[in-house]
């Protein structure tokens, strides 16, 4: 019961910052709410004991996703002019989605996967397995054990889809231009005046 | 000990060789290559590499046909690889044809001015990510698989970074790729919630039972039990029997007619997937653009050799794990089907660029194929993977000459987008080539003395057989318009009325020899289609539980 209180706050939290990536107006808030919603996302799943994933995802979206995007978006200064336009474009087509799509999806959800009809009820198995919780092994050990063993020929697939992805970046981003290159010159930057007080 | 070292180098689990071959050869050529163009700038290497890729892959051939499948464990990994003659024959077919396109592509590369190295290497990742589709049995090597070769198909799109058109491609081909991986992901999140599981063979035994809900409950009524029993002769002990079949009915039949709505949503978003990585009706926006923009060598992979490993993929979901949703996959494929090929059909009539039009091509003919699987019946593999094979040869020679094809100006920059004028009155400057053009787009149109006939005709067999009446019109119809661009082509080539065509460079003379083999297949096949035709039926034939399926079915 205690747990499941705090599974509803947590997704209390990760709805409302989910909405106000989309509402808030300037793009810098709204990237820092969708931190706030991988980290909240990630609590939720730390409750649903799955350690390693929770893990994954501040590390993966927190720190490299959404950092990369929060700087991205503050160098390139981007102006959002027409969202006002937009919202009363965009809104009908989410709208129709909502209702014709995610209406049925989640009563097909809800429909199958129902809540224990004995919760309240004496048949509840209510007993504490105690070897489980003394020999358990954390998610993170399990994952190491089996991903070398099991997952093999997945855990190469991975390999490989980094070095395609790695190979195919360097390609498409680098410039064998060398008269672009910009170089440092070490004597204009020690004669500049600084600039920064006046 | 000796044990041990029999359980190490336990060749019997060795089931992907030639995929651990293509692999690490590809690392080889990557450092290799590497090593040498360090330090000079400008080695043009493009055409020995390209070679080299062809002789991998060619090994990589002689590798499978070594291999005794008998010898070596039916399912590997943990279940996620299976390795039947589907697969081998699948893997041996994508590997022998993109062997031939390496040869084919070898010195167009410097003409289209792709001069670095990297994209042979690509191509080569994309390939092994091809092959290991073929062979999965699992939806997480499955997905692994479609993103390694979609991955690099994103860098092929887009590799020619100076030109505008091909970034564009790249980022469209992305965007839609990245929307069916979503598609893909999200059903197969549901099949698991569903099943707890994600081996085909695991579907296929979790949910046969839904195959029996309509036959089971029709055939053992409560009549075949009482006939049992009343054999007797025993009046109470009829009665009796009659209320104990009631509750055996309730108490283990009813719970076996399980509701498969859910599962059917996970099932339809894969599906979808599927589709839109075929460029499939409904979801072939992309694929125009994306033909036009790439470079030309790209385009000949994406239409020509990407195409069959998906289909693979959606005969083992559909036949093998997923028949009991027979309904579900049948419908949607039906439409789709029919859809694209109405589409490809119609869409090419007013087109003039002919990268878009043979887009528009290859969506009806994936329309076809598609409607060969969709009937559901124990030859409809043969069909696919007949359609299939022709489809193949046919796109490498029809697309290799419109790479072969170089217009000879005066100014330096040369578009290699061609237009259909740009063919006007080929038979005067080339005629060998423009007899080879005709005969490819007859057997594209599938008129009678080539084999493209064959493969339209056993899909519109196919489809009267399973008495879908209806669809075999309208598809019949629309590949007799589709006839019209087709024929088009062909006048242009020989007929038009202009007094002074266009003059094209010469081709080397091992192209030629490629190209007219090929050709001369089409013909062949013609004239000796036993040949596919009994390969493709032994595919049938070992497909375990799809002919235990189809045993159940007759049986009833």
């Amino acid at each position: 019961m205690h747990s499941n209180t705090l599974f509803l706050l947590f997704s209390l939290f990760l709805i409302l910052s989910a909405l106000m990536v989309i509402l808030s107006k300037h793009p810098v808030f709204s990237l820092l709410f969708l931190v706030s919603c991988f980290l909240f996302s990630s609590f939720l799943l730390f409750l649903l004991e799955c350690e390693f994933l929770g893990l994954l995802f501040i590390v993966v979206y927190v720190g490299a996703i959404a950092v990369l995007f929060l700087f991205a978006v503050m160098m390139l200064e981007a102006k959002a002019i027409n969202l006002s336009k937009n919202i009363v474009k965009y809104v009908p087509i989410g709208f129709f989605f909502a209702l014709f799509f995610l209406t049925p999806l989640f009563n097909k959800i809800s429909f199958h996967f129902k809540d224990n009809i004995f919760r309240d009820s004496f048949y509840l198995n209510k007993y504490q397995n105690w070897y489980d919780l003394s020999n358990s092994i954390c998610d993170i050990e399990v994952y190491g054990q089996v991903l070398y063993s099991n997952f093999i020929l997945s855990f190469l697939l991975a390999g490989f889809i980094l070095l395609v992805v790695l190979i195919g970046v360097v390609h498409l981003t680098n410039n064998f231009n060398n008269n672009k290159i910009l170089k440092q010159s070490v004597f204009k930057q020690l004669s500049r005046n600084s600039k920064f007080f006046f | 000990m000796g044990n041990n070292i029999y359980n190490v180098v336990s060749l019997q689990s060795f089931t992907v060789f030639a995929e651990y071959f293509i692999a690490l050869s590809i690392l080889y050529i990557l450092i290799v290559v590497t090593l040498i163009t360090y330090n000079s700038n400008g080695l043009m290497l493009q055409k020995s590499i390209s070679e080299c890729s062809a002789l991998i892959l060619f090994m990589a051939c002689y590798l499978m046909m070594n291999d005794d499948l008998i010898a070596l464990d039916f399912l590997s990994f943990n279940h996620s690889i299976i390795n039947d003659y589907f697969s081998f024959i699948t893997k041996f077919l994508v590997c022998f044809f993109s062997a031939v396109y390496f040869l084919l592509i070898a010195d167009s590369l410097k003409e289209q001015k792709l001069t670095s190295f990297e994209y042979l290497i690509i191509i080569l990742f994309a390939i092994l990510g091809l092959m290991l589709m073929c062979s999965s049995n699992d939806l997480l090597i499955t997905y692994l698989a479609i993103e390694l070769s979609s991955l690099s198909f994103y860098v092929l799109a887009s590799y020619k970074k100076t030109s505008t058109y091909s970034v564009e491609g790249g980022i469209k081909y992305f965007i839609t790729g990245a929307v069916s991986s979503a598609f893909f992901l999200l059903g197969s999140s549901f099949v698991y919630g569903m099943s707890g599981s994600i081996t085909f063979c695991d579907f296929h035994d979790l949910f046969c039972c839904s195959l029996l809900d309509t036959s089971f409950t029709f055939f053992i009524n409560e009549n075949t039990w009482v006939n049992f029993y009343t054999n007797l002769n025993i009046p109470w002990f009829e009665r009796y029997c009659i209320a104990l079949t009631k509750v055996v009915l309730e108490s283990f039949v009813v719970p076996l007619l399980f509701d498969f709505s859910f599962l059917e949503v996970g099932f339809t978003l894969i599906l979808f997937s599927l589709f839109i990585k075929l460029a499939l009706a409904p979801f072939h926006l992309w694929s125009l653009d994306v033909y036009e923009g790439s470079p030309t060598s790209t385009t000949i992979f994406f239409a020509v050799i990407t195409k069959l490993s998906i289909f693979v993929l959606l005969i083992r979901l559909c036949y093998n794990a997923f028949f009991s949703l027979k309904d579900c996959w049948q419908y949607y494929s039906l439409w789709v089907g029919v859809f694209s090929v109405f589409i490809g059909s119609f869409g090419g009539l007013k087109q003039r660029r002919l990268k878009t039009l043979m887009a528009y091509s290859s969506t009806s003919h994936m329309g076809y194929a598609l409607l060969a699987m969709s009937t559901a019946t124990y030859f409809s593999i043969q069909m696919v993977l007949f359609y299939m094979v022709i489809y193949m040869i046919s796109g490498l020679c029809i697309w290799s000459i419109f790479l072969f094809l170089r217009l000879r100006r005066k100014t330096i920059a040369a578009k290699y987008n061609k237009e259909l004028g740009d063919f006007a009155l080929l038979r005067k400057s080339n005629t060998p080539i423009s007899f080879a053009l005709a005969l490819t787009m007859f057997s594209l149109a599938g008129i009678p003395p080539l084999a493209g006939f064959f493969a339209k005709a056993s899909v519109f067999f196919q489809l009267i057989n399973t008495s879908s009446y209806l669809v075999a019109l309208i598809t019949i119809l629309c590949s007799v318009v589709s006839t019209f661009y087709y024929i088009r082509i062909i006048k242009i080539i020989f007929f038009e009325n202009l007094l002074v065509g266009k003059l094209y460079y010469p081709i080397d003379s091992e192209k030629t020899i490629i190209l007219s083999f090929l050709t001369f297949a089409l013909i062949f096949l013609f004239i000796n289609p036993t040949l596919l035709y009994l390969i493709c039926l032994k595919v049938v034939l070992t497909l375990s539980p799809l002919s235990s399926n189809i045993i159940l079915i007759s049986s009833f």
